[in-house]
């Protein structure tokens, strides 16, 4: 057991800054939890965070003097204490925040001028834009569905209409006047190699296709967005799957690993974050695009905030929202990184190969690692794993037990694997697969 | 870009929030949590669901986290503000007290009955403790704290808590 500075320094350090010591959370803090993940799996730094905030209620649970019955039943006042500070603020949802903005036009001199901008954007560029983007449209279908149903043999079929996404791809970017500097060499298929990115919009995936077409794993989305995907995109070998199908995760598995070893098929793009981020945060990586035994060409995109915020809150707004937010706006100006390709070292699990490959891509896109799946957006976490309610309820309950006649006094509880131990723990629960 | 001034909390707002809370909150205290009232608030309906309370992890997996949702329940910004008072650091003892009290006190008649107090412990305890234990529990307590028949007063309480120093100070968000 290591000594209870260590101990303490360790729970303050941990990434679950918001839970009591908001006010150690600052940046360094920041720097020391990625010191402290180095070489470990993310899926042992959620399990062992969990298991800080275990160590954490229970030292302060003991360092209360010693009671009566009555008063170790009623003081729940450290429960309070996280359940506030959890409301107050916490890590998980910062990663799902859009930026704010701040106001800068209530000014005599600005405002005027800030007025004539918003005419300009909303009058003059957003109906030019609209029209660009439908008239692309209308030509993109005539072409398509003529080269898709008059040419069903002819062999190069598959290339026109790949050439014809990346057009339409191009002129999406042309309506929200996309200032796009793509950096590194223009990925090129070659089979046995996977592309993974940051995720914080769907307009991530448009971008990548106007510079070159990627076929993509994603979710199915309703309406429009959907019948582009269904009828468009399989051109592109794309794959889509709803994300709470369990079902659906295991075949897209099976199918992922079909398209990355086939020779000719165009260049497989994963999110392996399975969610939109802010563009600040980069969530835990899922584990199925490093399972593959396929080299790994980590992409980076990073978008400058001075326009718009491209992060989509697909739960606030649906997409075609997003899409007028940013065809109202002066433009989107981002950055894309072609990262060196990452093959999996001897040795190395999935899981420390997607933590490598995501402090890469955190790395060059300025983004700070949160230890959170990105799922929990769509499950609860006291639903996916009710035993962390049941140690902590156990800690209350063995304090009680020692008043009540009839029970042998027991010990105070002892955490499971305190310190070090953790990460040598060879039992990893599995609990997120698939991409 | 910039075109929004406020987002609905004027000065007027926080100035009756400050006075309701007896000025333990500030004026910064009081945007930050409105700030965060918004985020947790998907949909902008002026209300928190259950929903969206349980869907902060870190809350999620409290013991306490059924009670809490109660206590929470759909709260408006007031609401939410005047629950989170206890934790502030100007909070008074009385204050903390009232909060431990309405937490036990399920059914809110202002006595922690046997009802309130077993439901308590099988949600605090969970399945490790035995019915019997249980029963032996609320028993024990209601014979050791209880001055009355239908359970413990607030009095009561605040008596068996003397010298507890009940921290649950949380550093409040600020809007800076």
């Amino acid at each position: 057991m290591p000594s209870a500075a260590a101990q303490l320094k360790r729970l303050v350090s941990g990434p679950l800054s918001g839970l009591r010591h908001r006010e150690l959370s600052s940046l360094e803090l920041r720097e020391l939890d990625y010191k402290v993940s180095e070489g470990q799996g993310q899926e042992q730094k959620v399990e062992r965070t969990l298991e800080d905030l275990y160590v954490q209620s229970e030292e302060s649970r003991l360092s209360q003097p010693a009671g009566s019955l009555m008063q170790d039943l009623l003081d729940v006042s450290p429960l309070l204490q996280d359940a506030g500070a959890a409301i107050v603020d916490d890590s998980f949802l910062r990663c799902f925040q859009s930026a704010s903005t701040d106001p800068w036009n209530w000014n005599v001199y600005l405002f005027p001028l800030w007025l004539v901008g918003l005419l300009v954007r909303y009058l003059v560029l957003f109906p030019i834009r609209l029209a660009v983007l439908l008239g692309g449209f209308l030509i993109f279908f005539i072409l398509f569905f003529s080269v898709h149903n008059l040419f069903k043999r002819h062999p190069r079929r598959a290339h026109w209409e790949r050439g014809l996404v990346q057009i339409m791809c191009q002129v999406f970017v042309a309506s929200w006047t996309g200032v796009i500097r793509y950096h590194g060499p223009r990925p090129v298929n070659r089979p046995n190699h996977v592309w993974v990115c940051n995720h914080t919009s769907m307009i991530d995936y448009i971008i990548l296709c106007a510079y070159s077409p990627f076929a993509v794993i994603m979710q199915l989305h309703p309406g429009w967005v959907g019948f582009l995907q269904t009828k468009v995109l399989n051109c592109l070998g794309c794959l889509w799957f709803n994300r709470t199908e369990v079902k659906d995760r295991l075949i897209v598995a099976e199918r992922m690993r079909a398209h990355v070893q086939a020779a000719d098929t165009t260049p497989l793009l994963i999110f392996p974050e399975g969610t939109c981020v802010n563009n600040e945060y980069c969530v835990m990586f899922k584990r199925g695009a490093f399972d593959l035994g396929a080299t790994v060409c980590p992409v980076a995109i990073k978008y400058n905030k001075i326009f718009v915020d491209a992060f989509w809150n697909s739960k606030r707004q649906s997409f075609t929202a997003h899409l007028i937010k940013l065809m109202t706006s002066w433009a989107v100006v981002c950055d894309v990184y072609f990262l060196e390709p990452q093959a999996q070292q001897p040795g190395e699990t999935a899981m420390q190969f997607a933590e490598r490959v995501q402090q890469l891509i955190a790395a060059r896109a300025k983004l700070v690692i949160a230890p959170w799946d990105g799922y929990l957006k769509y499950y609860t976490l006291g639903a996916k794993h009710p035993d962390l309610i049941e140690k902590r309820r156990k800690l209350y309950a063995d304090r009680i037990r020692r008043y009540i006649p009839g029970t042998l006094p027991q010990k105070p509880p002892v955490p499971r694997h305190p310190g070090a131990a953790a990460s040598a723990e060879p039992e990893v629960r599995r609990r997120n697969t698939g991409p | 870009m910039g075109q929004a001034l406020s987002f609905g909390l004027t000065q007027y707002d926080v100035e009756e929030l400050k006075d309701h809370s007896g000025g333990k909150l500030t004026q910064a205290e009081i945007e930050g949590l409105y700030k965060r009232f918004r985020t947790l608030d998907r949909g902008h309906k002026g209300y928190l669901s259950t929903g969206e309370f349980a869907s902060i992890p870190e809350l999620s997996i409290n013991p306490l986290h059924q009670r809490l949702g109660q206590i929470f329940s759909e709260v408006n910004f007031k609401e939410f503000v005047e629950a989170l008072v206890c934790c502030s650091k100007r909070a008074t003892r009385e204050d903390r007290l009232a909060r431990i009290f309405s937490v036990f006190d399920v059914d809110g008649d202002g006595v922690i009955s046997r009802e309130d107090l077993e439901l308590m412990v099988r949600q605090l305890a969970g399945s490790t403790f035995t019915d019997e234990q249980v029963q032996a529990t609320v028993n024990a307590a209601l014979k050791e704290g209880g001055s009355q028949a239908a359970g413990l007063t607030y009095e009561d309480m605040a008596g068996v808590l003397e010298g507890r120093d009940l921290d649950m100070t949380v550093e409040m968000p600020t809007d800076e």
